[in-house]
């Protein structure tokens, strides 16, 4: 058996067909895979350059255009030879990569000379397009034990497998491990002490059942799950030069897409609406902005220096994440291994190409102004408050081929491409036809919260500005009684200063008058500016009304507030200039002021003066209440979008439930999930991958249906040691690719984060909303998904155990390592948090009897808050111990620098120091 | 290193090798992981850990000057430029270097924009002289590095091919930005090598930044982060992340509280006997401890006399600071760490746009006296054996002055990934030597033209490892990424 697994590993990592190994000729050893390396991608299945043929013995002998590529006993006859050792190197084959060393020509000659055999019934390479990923579901006749004895129908398949194999499972799992393994798999957090004391005690036979529906129902499984989803849709702030600032990668209103992840999870959105969605929303739901927001998965693609670089990363990326297709690697040459020509890669570029951002504005939130396009040395920094999200904008854009992977080596004479699926799939294609975008999608000023958020934005100004009016007018009041008083005074003395200064306090109280007045006029003019750019909005967009008419007169209205505004303008510039003059002042700055005040003014009042003219003068436009954009989109998206999220897509569901297996059982029916192609693994399990494709559908896309009949599996239950001595299968299967015990898993860096707040009763469980600076994370107590993650860095804490790259994070890497220790050692949080659980427990756990006792009550249940279980014996011994001597260290003054302590201090220390050390325990950043 | 490290796409090579059924399964950690060997490329197979030669380097310090430094005003100097001063290319007798077919080849641009089209060629803004007993020229900005040009191995013929400074990850990746990205240099010897020292992180980088995107000249990108290079700090109080006990701490109570984490996951180990994972969690823990402890004294300058320190400048505050790293890196190199990337400037330091009379002289000056005085210590201590010194830079700056419509200055040089001077020392490879060359404006490089990944190629070379050696499944690494031995400079 083991030779069986280690011979079908080799073959799928160096794709070396070994079907005997003890061929007497050395081919099957030496030749065969040499020539399936180096020379199958053009002369095999794949293609026949020169009508040639070497995955055979017999149709090497056959040869091709240049006649046989091997003679038996006659290396000169035998081209084959002849070009792999060709001195002239454009003659060399292969074409591409290092020539076939010394040692490798030598064999193919051995080998012709030895009569250039194979094997016996030696197969031709299999039709490409025959590959088992590019075939229909097909779910598996399940064995009659599923019906007869309600068997979990992952373990009926899975133990179909181990008993052909002779392996049996290890024993279950104790239901603590379970709970804990379930629990965190789930909502990503470690289940609490109440948790686990309620399902001990919960002895119905649904018990299990319940704990997993409590689960699947808890808002946090969404941001469990959702930041494995993110790994693959490959989730990113904005990024590019943040020092700047300067946006370039992603979009920093790009948290929203987050969020509807977690909330489609949440909601059990099914999986293919949410591929749709992430693909094509503002096509198939245009006008919804809940959905809209999905096109994050292409907006966090963009790269504003280069729009090759965001189509490319569109291709690779819906490619690898939903279809396990590494369509990438057709960018510069027709694929190698799978049947994707180089013309599919740029077909499937081609439902890319029209693509542009927007970004529109967001109830509650200021205009975000229109989306900034690149301008090459402009730099800008993050623009918050809007929604991000893709749309069509050059539904004419050309995608041409070109050779190399550089756009600048455009084909000559080839006509650009048409938008299409790879042509192995032609026959599913669904049909590309342009949609028709309802008005608000267009042109968003249409929406209802935009007319009512500017309505109140004017409305306000206006009665801010009425009410300075009635300040104003009671001013006037106060200048009559000024002069009134001065009046007496005038009759006498006409000229007397005192009259003078009377008439000069005056004027200042009612200088601004005129300015107050023309604001009053300026936001009426502008609020029925508004009101007659909407009613011709309508008229226009929405059949109300006589669209000319009401244009013109928005037009009217709008060249009017303009006038209106200028007439306050004008005011303002006299009333400044008054102002200054009366100051009386000479001083350099204040002439300065004058001089500009002057300016001004003289401004002011040609620019009302071509106001006033341009108000008589009708027009047909005004200024829309947004960017408006093309009323039709290509519909090319959302055609890529049907045929993935199709049910009868063979790649998608495949790809969908390897994913969630491989976070359950820390493996992958596929262990290459983000290529299901040739040179992707085949699956440990073909059958159990295609029932649970076909369930999925089956539910309606429910992934958590799919959650659910995973951990409610046997296989699931199991313990995670090999079993004892006399337990084979370890022997049989060591890698235990059969299933016959749970593999355990070192915790994703941010479980790590998250539980270590969790345990201590300190996570802040508020959900979702902007990005937190990373900086922040080790004293924020948010949820880890929550901070910032992009292209130049990440948390240095979910760094050092193995963070996401938002490059590509198909899979992490879980790595152990000494900084880890450093991490959760030196930590101030790690430290915060023992600090707290202490203490919590400190109140929990009332000091009775001996301390002995005491001690034992805190330690079991920083066993059951920290590792989810009692400890053992043992454990409770060594860490009795601890404390004790601990205490005994710190009253006797050698623990630490300033001498003894109190008793209750020393007691309280060691506490804190045993809640560190199991925070340090391996096990707590494992799940058993 | 991760002592242990479980996927696929970021896989562990020796992990893989122990799927394969190599013979890798059931050693044990210690010995598997933690030989103060290396492992030298076999010349056929995968590496399999048994010496087959003695390679002469034993580690790399990698220093890195970011912006673009100006060849022709520090180790290629062109007496060309001066006689055309003003002219444009088509004004002089010569061919026009932009109307060569390389000019694109060698220059993709990341921003929709060619540089140098039509620009007039600008004098040297600084003289120069033969230096050393080779008599290589050297501009009069680099007077110490002049006295030790001996012990140089200078390559005047580096061409990249990015306009832009996505060129410094490139330099380190091997890769144009618009490309697959790969983990750097720094990370595969990490990944190939292991550490020589447990107590410090194999893959250093000690420098400061306050752009983060210099991060990817160290990152590890498909290998995993364990492979990334640490930073290290200079202040010996608190030297790498998380290194620092806590306030309050003590040293002892910290190690207690370490033996107690280890007593019990020793305690889960007899239930959980296969599991490899926690064998090395149990391992990591020890490791942790002394890396705490050890690394101070690594960082610890005061150990070192006034005459080293002078040596480096650090007595002087315009070198100081560079001379600081520097000094730390050779005692890395000293106690057993493989790979230090010394960061010997600001992000785009070098950068000159305009005024590069003044701004290279300046960076000149931060650089040449430390750099030197590196030099000479690490001969004199005779580390230069064995410790392979690289000083390179992402692009070098162009013979013509530089006016664009947003930069009318015309006092500095644009972005020239065209041809470019790196220079090596130590470790193996010819003590004094002038390799490869531009052409006579200092345009192309034409003699010997090296792509960057010949520098990754001879690095790894001289480490004993042969980089088409450490494919990992499932990645695809083209020609380029390996890149060519520079065979004429090997001693």
């Amino acid at each position: 058996m083991r030779g069986v697994w280690t011979g079908l590993i080799l073959l799928v990592v160096f794709c070396l067909p070994l079907h005997g190994e003890d061929s007497p000729d050395g081919y099957l050893k030496t030749v065969k895979p040499l020539l399936h390396e180096r020379c199958l991608a053009c002369h095999g299945a794949l293609k026949q350059e020169g009508n040639l043929r070497l995955d055979t013995a017999a149709s090497m002998r056959l040869g091709g255009d240049s006649g046989p590529a091997i003679v038996s006993g006659d290396l000169t006859a035998s081209h084959l030879l002849e070009r792999v050792s060709s001195s002239d190197a454009s003659a060399r084959m292969p074409p591409e990569g290092e020539p076939l060393k010394p040692d490798e020509i030598e064999a193919i000659r051995d080998w012709i000379m030895s009569g250039a055999t194979g094997p016996e019934n030696e197969q031709p390479e299999a039709d490409p397009r025959s590959h088992w990923s590019f075939q229909a579901v097909r779910s598996p006749r399940l064995p009659e034990r599923v019906a007869t004895r309600s068997l979990n129908p992952v373990d009926a398949i899975l133990d179909a497998r181990r008993e052909a194999a002779g392996v049996t499972l290890v024993a279950e799992a104790d239901r603590a491990t379970w709970l804990r393994r379930v629990t965190l798999d789930l909502v990503g957090l470690p289940p609490t002490r109440d948790d686990l004391h309620a399902f001990l005690a919960d002895t119905s036979p649904d018990a299990a059942e319940r704990v997993v529906d409590r689960l699947l129902a808890d808002p946090r499984y969404g941001e469990r799950w959702g930041r494995h989803w993110m790994d693959v849709w490959r989730y990113s702030d904005w990024y590019g030069r943040r020092s700047v600032p300067d946006v370039m990668n992603s979009y920093p209103q790009i948290w929203r897409w987050r969020d509807w992840i977690v909330k489609s999870l949440n909601a059990d959105a099914p999986y293919n609406d949410m591929a749709r969605d992430m693909l094509a929303a503002d096509e198939l739901k245009p006008g919804d902005d809940t959905a809209v927001v999905a096109t994050g998965f292409l907006v966090r693609n963009w790269f504003k220096w280069n729009y090759e670089q965001w189509m490319k990363d569109n291709v690779e990326h819906t490619g690898k994440a939903f279809l396990g297709m590494t369509m990438n690697c057709a960018h510069c040459h027709d694929h190698k291994y799978d049947p994707i020509s180089h013309e599919d890669y740029f077909r499937f570029r081609a439902f890319f190409e029209p693509l542009e951002l927007r970004q529109d504005r967001v109830p509650g939130l200021p205009d975000p102004g229109p989306f900034k396009k690149y301008v090459y040395a402009q730099s800008y920094g993050p623009i918050a408050h809007g929604m991000i999200r893709v749309f069509d904008e050059k539904p004419d854009a050309p995608t041409y081929m070109y050779l190399k992977g550089d756009n600048r080596n455009r084909i000559p004479d080839k006509p650009p491409v048409t938008a299409g699926i790879p042509s192995l799939f032609a026959s599913q294609m669904p049909q590309v036809a342009a949609i028709e975008l309802p008005a608000e999608a267009q042109y968003p000023g249409l929406r209802e919260f935009i007319r009512r958020e500017e309505r109140a934005k004017i409305t306000a100004e206006l009665a801010t500005a009425r009410a300075n009016l009635e300040v104003q007018q009671s001013l006037n009041a106060q200048a009559n009684e000024i002069r009134l008083a001065a009046q007496p005074v005038a009759d006498a003395i006409p000229s007397a200063a005192a009259i003078v200064a009377a008439e000069q306090e005056a004027r200042r109280v009612l200088l601004p008058m005129a300015a107050t007045t023309r604001k009053v006029e300026e936001a009426e003019a502008r609020l029925a500016s508004l009101e007659a750019r909407i009613a011709a909005d309508d008229a226009r967009y929405r059949g109300q009304g006589d669209p000319a008419v009401l244009t013109a007169r928005a037009h009217a209205a709008e060249k009017f507030a303009a006038l209106a505004a200028a007439r306050l303008r004008r005011a303002t510039a006299l009333t400044n200039l008054a102002a200054l003059t009366a100051a009386n002042a000479t001083d350099a700055e204040h002439q300065k002021k004058l001089a500009a005040a002057t300016a001004e003014q003289t401004a002011a009042i040609a620019a009302e003066a071509e106001a006033e003219k341009q108000s008589t003068v009708p027009g047909e436009t005004y200024t829309p209440l947004s960017p408006q954009y093309p009323a039709t989109t290509t519909g090319r998206r959302a055609a890529l979008a049907q045929w993935i999220g199709s049910d009868t897509n063979p790649l998608t569901p495949r790809v969908a439930v390897n994913h969630i297996w491989r976070h359950h059982f820390g493996r992958g029916i596929v262990e290459t999930p983000s290529n299901f192609g040739r040179q992707g693994r085949q699956p440990s399990h073909p059958e159990l991958l295609d029932w649970l494709s076909a369930e999925l559908i089956r539910t309606g896309w429910s992934m958590k249906a799919i959650h659910r009949q995973m951990v409610l599996s046997a296989a699931y239950r199991m313990r995670s040691d090999a079993g004892n001595e006399s337990h084979t299968a370890g022997k049989i299967d060591p890698d235990n690719r059969l299933y016959w015990r749970f593999n355990q898993q070192r915790l994703e860096a941010e479980v790590i984060r998250d539980s270590l707040l969790a345990a201590s009763g300190q996570l802040d469980e508020t959900m979702g909303g902007h990005e937190i600076d990373y900086a922040q994370g080790l004293k924020v107590p948010r949820r880890s998904l929550y901070f910032t993650i992009h292209g130049e860095a990440q948390m240095e804490f979910l760094d050092t155990f193995d963070g996401p790259s938002v490059v590509d994070c198909y899979e992490r890497s879980a790595s152990v390592r000494p900084q880890q220790a450093l991490a959760l050692s030196n930590n101030e949080l790690v430290a915060a948090q023992a600090n707290a659980l202490a203490s919590r427990l400190a109140t929990e756990i009332p000091a009775s009897g001996e301390v002995s006792q005491t001690d034992g009550r805190f330690i079991q249940a920083v066993f059951e808050q920290i590792l989810g279980r009692a400890p053992s014996t043992e454990e409770l011994g060594v860490s009795l111990t601890f404390l004790s001597g601990e205490r005994e260290l710190a009253l006797a003054g050698t623990a630490a620098a300033q001498g003894a302590v109190p008793v209750e201090q020393a007691e309280a220390a060691s506490r804190v120091s045993l809640v560190h050390v199991l925070f340090n325990h391996n096990d707590f950043v494992t799940v058993r | 290193m991760p002592l242990m490290s479980r996927c696929c796409s970021r896989r562990n090579r020796r992990t893989f090798l122990a799927d394969v059924g190599l013979g890798f399964t059931g050693l044990s950690l210690g010995s598997m992981l933690f030989r103060d060997g290396v492992i030298r490329a076999s010349e056929t197979g995968v590496p399999d850990g048994l010496p087959l030669r003695d390679p002469p380097a034993k580690r790399v310090i990698w220093i890195f000057l970011s912006g673009g430094v100006s060849h022709l005003e520090t180790f290629d100097p062109k007496p060309l430029l001066n006689e055309y001063a003003g002219k444009t290319y088509d004004e002089t007798p010569h061919q026009n270097p932009q109307k060569l077919p390389i000019f694109l080849e060698r220059s993709r641009s990341v921003v929709g924009f060619d540089r140098d089209v039509v620009s007039k060629i600008m004098p040297l803004n600084v003289g120069y002289q033969k230096r050393g007993e080779l008599g290589v020229e050297v501009t009069d900005w680099l007077p110490y590095l002049g006295q030790v040009v001996d012990d140089l191995c200078i390559v005047r013929s580096m061409y990249t091919t990015d306009n832009d400074h996505g060129a410094e990850f490139q330099f380190h990746t091997g890769r144009h930005t618009l490309d697959e990205q790969q983990p750097t240099i720094g990370s595969w010897i990490s990944y190939g090598l292991g550490t020589a020292n447990q107590n410090l992180p194999e893959f250093v980088f000690l420098g400061q930044y306050k752009d983060t995107r210099v991060k990817k000249d160290f990152a590890a990108d498909y290998l995993g982060p364990g492979y990334a290079g640490v930073e290290l700090s200079l202040d010996p109080a608190n030297p790498l992340p998380f290194g620092r006990a806590l306030e309050g701490k003590t040293p002892d109570r910290q190690r207690r509280e370490f033996e107690l984490v280890n007593k019990l996951n020793r305690i889960t180990a007899v239930e959980y006997p296969d599991d490899a994972d926690l064998r090395a969690r149990i391992e990591s823990y020890e490791l942790a401890y002394r890396m705490q402890m050890s690394a101070p004294e690594a960082l610890d300058l005061s150990q070192e006399t006034a005459e080293t320190q002078g040596l480096y400048g650090i007595d002087d505050e315009t070198t100081a600071i560079y001379g600081r790293r520097l000094l730390t890196a050779r005692r890395l190199a000293e106690r057993g760490v493989r790979f230090t990337l010394v960061y010997l400037s600001d992000y785009g330091e070098w950068d000159s746009h305009s005024n590069i009379k003044e701004l290279h002289a300046r960076s000149c000056k931060r650089v040449d006296k430390p750099l030197a005085g590196f030099i000479a210590d690490l001969k004199r201590r005779g580390l230069l054996d064995d410790t392979l010194v690289v000083c390179a830079t992402e692009f070098g700056r162009t013979p013509g002055l530089e006016i664009t419509s947003f930069n009318k200055a015309g006092t500095g040089r644009d972005h020239h990934p065209h041809g470019f001077t790196v220079w090596m020392a130590g470790g193996g490879l010819k003590r004094g030597c002038v390799h490869g060359a531009t052409d006579e404006f200092g345009f192309h490089a034409v003699e010997h033209p090296h792509y960057v990944t010949d520098i990754h190629a001879t690095v790894l070379h001289q480490l004993g490892l042969d980089s088409r050696k450490l494919e990992i499944p499932g990645r695809k690494r083209l020609d380029v990424d390996h890149g060519q031995v520079i065979r004429e400079i090997l001693a």
